[in-house]
């Protein structure tokens, strides 16, 4: 099996067989919703840090009894899926105040699902030296729940070593990256996502191992040409469906990059190790490629998009949201803005987390997709 | 030709308006329902004037208090109050039309009248918008970008969201840096004197405000609905100067006095429901707080939005203990006590709410954009019955936009709820 085959595989199910393994061999498993949970901190206590997701909801009846139409569909999904006890492998799970949305699942799970062990990291909303500092405090408190919950000692050297090996994922997923700024990517936008998203629920070592064999067989692998235009896609977290992006893909758009939070934004910069680890792990993860929850970095966001559409050579934006998503909603007003200044095409699209009928997704990148032909 | 009025015009000629016919229709019978409009009158008078006078002008949320602009000499504008009285007007529908040209029509309409204003170039840009990180998303979302598209300075109190005496103080400091950036917009320091005599017209105008509270849970409730609700707009507006405390001590010895001689705003057998609303209320409309009153008997005798239960800032003796007294009461403001944090910070507000007030039922106006809110409105309904045995009355409203649910479906959803509850 190729490594791309096998980094598919893992990205497909909910328990993959990295987890069963994992579990088999009585490790633990903690759920975390948000990239702005360190995920070195769980890795360094010999747990393996899941992301959550939920992939393959077709319904959220049950989540709909506490939950509203008025909130986001992966929020809902998630929480069918923990009253479904499809996350019961879980050991845990870690919240932040990533948005409004995430912070009642939070709420609702807390009051009707049990999980041996919570914990919610309140992160500022901007990046200052009081900021960093607070932020560091919180990733302290939890680091000393996880201790005495799970009876571990996370030492200076395990968190210096998990933060090595979680570097070197990210350096990994640049490199990748870095392919398919060619003009004849070697992987396509939707097995980029499958790659990324194995990365959210495998050991990292074994992981780090997978990747390091794809790359160098991406680096025999025929490519893709003849697309009709090279696409970014920006906007929402939840955007983990490969099936999404092999609707733009299946009309002959090729997905190069992105700006999202299951996507560059996870792995854009390394942690920079400085003396003091957790303030490192602080620093980094609060001031790195941001999600609109920061709300001193518009203009930053708006220009990463930029700068990703001039390194990659993209043609057009595909900025997509799911609905009820306000913070992505506000940052399109600046977006929208600053693409225009440079004249760089953008499609605009709102969806719900599970990928319903494709017709008119199909038929509004069709459209996009002839625009940037002509 | 005449110029264009600002929306900040506009709603202070409404004001002006509607001060005058309370006084005309009601001065005899009612005096007080005019006291407020007297007040917001005169303020918003001085606002339209500010530019003109050399006086910055800061478009600041609910969540921030004003006791520091009125000290440096900054006139506060309340972003939600002006939108909140614009709210019935068809100007309000227009900007929010506006707005959803450029951003989804799911964020808070609140925040859509304000946006469609300023990109109708209704509302000249501000010298400074400043606002907590607390209660929502769409506030999140929509200031910082507000403030990067239209080129004015912006300040974010971020706060913690759990809270504690860490996060107080965290707060305070970032009280601190809003004061530097004023400071450097306005170019002069803060005159901690003047601070201290802002504090002090607004600790005692808090001293007021709580005895009121007690008062008002008096059965027959001495207020009338729409004095429960308005009395918010002058709160947040005016906190340090002279005349809000002038008007809370006035008011404290008129609904004194009322109580002492157990009289109500109706009289105590016509007072049949003891409602409370445990959100906002529609802004486009609030005669349908009268229509309530006459129809059943329905007085509204609190609103989660005049919640002020923070008590006054007691240390001022010097500038990081009022930083520290204000990064409290922040925390404390309606709205951002509840809605900001875990959801037990809305229901413990909720059931003490209605507990205080002796509500025989409560009201949550949901609008649909307070998604963090009706994230959890099935647990705080069925806490709310659980532990006090009152029913609650769910609607799914814009607060600002008509279109959603019609002042008519608003009453019918009242009708519904009165038909199995009595």
């Amino acid at each position: 099996m190729s490594a791309l085959e096998e980094l598919t595989g893992l990205a497909s199910d909910l328990v993959n067989p990295a987890v069963l393994d994992w579990k088999a061999k009585g490790g633990k498993v903690v759920g975390f919703c948000c990239s702005y949970v360190p995920e070195e901190i769980l890795y360094a206590a010999d747990i393996l840090p899941y992301r959550i997701r939920a992939s393959g909801c077709a319904e959220t009846s049950s989540a709909d009894i506490y939950m509203t139409h008025l909130n986001c569909s992966f929020v809902r999904s998630c929480l069918q899926f923990a009253l479904e006890g499809r996350y019961e492998f879980l050991d845990g799970l870690v919240f932040t105040n990533s948005c409004d949305h995430v912070r009642r699942l939070y709420d609702v799970v807390r009051e009707t699902v049990h999980f041996p062990f919570m914990h919610f990291i309140s992160a500022p909303h901007k990046v200052s030296d009081d900021a960093i500092a607070w932020y560091k405090e919180e990733l302290s408190d939890f680091r000393g729940n996880i201790e005495r919950s799970f009876g571990v000692e996370i030492t200076e050297a395990s968190l210096s070593k998990a933060i090595d090996v979680c570097n070197e994922t990210r350096s990994l997923l640049r490199r990748l990256y870095e392919l398919r700024r060619s003009e004849i990517p070697p992987v396509t936008g939707a097995e980029s996502l499958s790659v990324i998203l194995a990365g959210t629920t495998t050991p990292k070592d074994q992981y780090n191992q997978l990747l390091r064999r794809l790359l160098e067989e991406l680096a025999e692998r025929e490519g893709t040409s003849g697309y009709r235009a090279r696409l970014m896609i920006a906007g929402s977290g939840g955007c983990d469906n490969p099936a999404y992006y092999e609707v733009m893909e299946d009309l002959g758009g090729l997905v190069v990059t992105d700006s999202l939070c299951f996507g560059s934004r996870y792995f854009w910069e390394p942690v920079e190790i400085g003396g003091d680890l957790m303030l490192s792990l602080a620093k980094s993860y609060l001031d790195r490629p941001s999600c609109p929850r920061m709300v001193d970095k518009v203009a930053e966001r708006s220009d990463f998009v930029k700068q990703m559409v001039e390194d990659f050579r993209v043609d057009g934006v595909v900025f997509q949201r799911i609905r009820y998503c306000d913070l992505w909603g506000g940052q399109l007003l600046h977006l929208r803005k600053r693409l225009r200044e440079s004249n760089i095409p953008l499609l605009s699209l709102e969806r719900e987390y599970m990928l319903g009928g494709t017709g008119q997704l199909r038929t509004r990148v069709q459209a996009f997709l002839e625009r940037l032909e002509s | 030709m005449e110029e264009k009025k600002t929306l900040l015009e506009e709603v202070s000629e409404n004001i002006a308006f509607i001060r005058d016919s309370m006084a005309e229709k009601y001065g005899g019978k009612h005096p007080q329902w005019a006291w407020v409009y007297e007040l917001l009158a005169d303020y918003y008078k001085g606002a339209c004037r500010a530019k003109e006078e050399g006086r910055p002008v800061a478009w600041v949320n609910f969540g921030v208090i004003s006791e520091l602009f009125w000290a440096m000499d900054i006139v506060p504008v309340i972003i939600d109050v002006i939108t909140g009285l614009t709210a019935p007007t068809a100007s309000a529908m227009r900007y929010i039309d506006i707005a959803e040209e450029h951003i989804p029509d799911h964020v808070c309409s609140n925040n859509k009248v304000l946006i469609g204003a300023a990109l109708a170039g209704d509302i000249p840009i501000p010298d400074i918008l400043v606002h907590p990180s607390h209660p929502c998303d769409s506030n999140l979302a929509t200031y910082p970008v507000m403030a990067e598209y239209f080129g004015f300075p912006y300040f974010c109190i971020d706060m913690p969201y759990f809270r504690s005496e860490r996060a107080s103080q965290y707060v305070a400091g970032e009280l601190k840096k809003l004061v530097s950036l004023l400071e450097e917009i306005t170019k002069r320091k803060l005159d901690v004197n003047k601070l201290k005599q802002a504090m002090e017209y607004s600790n005692v105008a808090h001293q007021y405000i709580l005895k009121i509270s007690e008062l008002r849970q008096t059965i027959p409730c001495p207020y009338s609905s729409i004095e429960t609700i308005s009395e918010y707009a002058i709160v947040l507006s005016l906190a340090g100067t002279p005349q809000l405390a002038d008007y809370f001590k006035r008011r404290y010895e008129w609904t004194r006095d009322r109580v002492a001689r157990k009289e109500g705003h109706l009289a105590k057998e016509r007072e049949k429901i003891r409602l409370v609303w445990i959100y906002g209320a529609p802004a486009f409309d609030l005669s349908i707080f009268v229509w309530l009153e006459r129809e059943y008997g329905a007085v509204s005798v609190a609103n989660m939005n005049n919640n002020f239960v923070m008590k006054p800032v007691e240390d001022i003796s010097d500038y990081e203990k009022i930083l520290r007294g204000l990064a409290e009461k922040v925390t404390y403001l309606p709205m951002t006590r509840e809605c900001g944090g875990p959801w037990e910070h809305y229901l413990d507000a909720t059931i003490d709410l209605c507990r205080r007030y002796k509500a025989d039922a409560a009201v949550f106006a949901g609008h649909v954009a307070c998604k963090s809110n009706w994230a959890v409105m099935k647990l705080v309904k069925d806490k709310i019955y659980d532990e006090l045995g009152i029913p609650t009355l769910l609607l799914e409203v814009d607060l600002f936009d008509p279109r959603v649910a019609s002042s008519e479906a608003i009453k019918a959803n009242f009708d519904a709820f009165f038909e199995l509850i009595r």
